[in-house]
């Protein structure tokens, strides 16, 4: 279910890369551990985010969590439909509940992320 | 399997695993919190018909000659107001006045039918029981041999009747025996040897500001009525669920807007409260009425986006002048409330911040409830 193609954190982030641009979102996992997500908090677009760090905010009906930067890098696109469409998150959580774009300086950091089936392993035994 | 062992677990417990629902320790229960999503459930209470299972919630049989005065004397509303086949709001006061719980107290006509909270049912009934003449009334938890199901939504009444209960010309807060025809009870069995006489409680109340009927049934009935009632259209909802409902009308849950260390005066619940009627707590309630409030229960409606929670304070031109007691995200308004006791010079329609993890977010000082429903229509 977690597409082979993307790298996880263990904060059950996702992150795809295209060139130097790394579109990031949350979990199938995540997002149903949430519950219904009623309002996401993104950073303005021009912001430098560091790799580990949380950089928003995903909110659900029941709780808050933290968002964590996969990777260091700069905010060049977030994703305004979430803004009046937050169910997004819920209805397609690799698709178009994406959140935000960052623009990372190197590719490579990609390489210390979990790929999907090291990130399996960590849900299997949460 | 409970998600813990000491939790009890409700007649109805297999019902909800069947549905694979999150289940929660509340009050002492191992009870639904959702069945996969709140939001869905808020809106089929508020559009069409929700049932939830408040098989928690403590339940008391006082009868005898003596039960009106020793609930006068335990409760803050005047029971002898109360004819047979209603049911009334009233507060349990300790006796500096803080709120021991809120509840309601249905009036039948073998007698009476008090509903505490779960996680106060036993202090309601050892505030019941140091009242009165112990000689001429007699106290019954019949909490074991009975579930609860809600039944609320603008539907609720034609859900009810496609499960073969009958709930026409009742009104608001109207209460009278559930005789259910069941196809499971035994045989020979009279519905007086149940938990209750006439073998259950049908009253049109509920906490979600919605149409609604509360079912308090033998709990080995209860299955079977579940049953009914979801093949008859009603979607189950979870705790979650009717804590936002709630939340939108601006009803308080006791032990977080309300406790033993907050007043009636502050709350402001005053309106169930009849000094004269000789009930526990009454100088201690007179005494703060009589000083004011010290700080006011009052709704804030976030303006713009973000969701206040619990615990945020509450700053107005950067003076901090209160603190919030339950907040979250309103599916219908589709967007942050709260709850919060405020400095008593903020009035309605004033503009405070409510800070949230460091963040401040506008608000508009409001009078609940949120949403425009009426239980009563």
């Amino acid at each position: 279910m977690n597409p082979p193609d993307l790298k996880y954190t263990e904060e059950h982030e996702w992150a795809r890369a295209d060139g130097a641009r790394v579109t990031v979102g949350i979990t199938t996992y995540a997002q149903d551990a949430l519950g219904d997500v009623v309002y996401v908090d993104l950073p303005a677009t021009g912001t430098r985010v560091e790799s580990g760090q949380p950089f928003g905010e995903v909110e659900s009906t029941k709780s808050v969590s933290d968002l964590y930067a996969p990777v260091s890098g700069t905010i060049v696109e977030r994703n305004e439909s979430l803004e009046s469409s937050p169910e997004l998150v819920n209805s397609d959580p690799y698709g178009e509940g994406w959140m935000v774009v960052i623009e990372v300086e190197d590719v490579s950091v990609l390489d210390g992320l979990l790929d999907a089936a090291a990130y399996e392993r960590l849900v299997a035994n949460a | 399997m409970p998600s813990d062992p000491q939790l009890r677990q409700s007649p109805l417990d297999d019902r909800h695993r069947a549905l694979d629902a999150t289940m929660t320790g509340f009050g002492g229960w191992d009870m639904p919190l959702d069945y996969g999503t709140v939001v869905a459930e808020h809106r089929a209470v508020r559009e069409g018909c929700g049932v939830f299972d408040l098989s928690h919630l403590g339940t008391l049989r006082v009868t005898g000659p003596g039960a009106e005065s020793t609930l006068q004397q335990a409760l803050t509303n005047d029971v002898s107001k109360l004819v047979p086949g209603r049911a009334h709001y009233t507060l349990c006061l300790d006796g500096g006045g803080g709120i021991t719980d809120d509840l309601l107290v249905y009036r039948l006509d073998w007698g009476f039918f008090v509903v505490p909270n779960a996680a106060n049912a036993s202090a309601v009934r050892a505030a019941i029981d140091a009242c009165g003449d112990r000689a001429e009334r007699d106290v019954a938890d019949v909490k074991a041999d009975l579930a609860c199901l809600a039944i609320q939504g603008p539907d609720a009444a034609d859900v009810v009747t496609a499960a073969g209960v009958d709930v026409s010309d009742m009104a608001y807060l109207d209460v009278g025996p559930l005789e259910l025809a069941s196809p499971d009870a035994e045989p020979g069995r009279s519905l007086d040897d149940g938990p209750v006489p006439g073998g259950g409680v049908l009253a049109r109340s509920g906490y979600t500001g919605e149409r609604g009927y509360e079912l308090f049934c033998d709990a080995a009935v209860a299955g079977s009525l579940w049953d009914r009632v979801l093949a008859a259209g009603a979607a189950p909802a979870g705790l979650g669920a009717r804590d936002t409902l709630r939340l939108e009308m601006g009803y308080p849950l006791h032990g977080q807007d309300i406790s033993p260390a907050t007043s009636p005066v502050d709350a402001p619940l005053g309106w169930a409260v009849k000094p004269g009627t000789g009930f526990t707590g009454e100088d201690a309630y007179v005494a703060a009425k009589e000083a004011g409030p010290q700080r006011r229960l009052r709704g804030l409606r976030v303006l713009g986006r973000g969701i206040p929670r619990a615990r945020c304070t509450v700053r107005r031109d950067g003076s901090d002048v209160g603190e919030t007691t339950s907040g979250t995200f309103s599916p219908t308004l589709r967007l942050g409330i709260a709850l919060g006791y405020l400095d008593p010079a903020i009035q309605t329609g004033d503009r405070v911040e409510i800070d949230v993890r460091g963040k401040s977010l506008p608000a508009e000082v409001v009078r609940p409830p949120f949403v425009d429903r009426d239980p009563k229509a």
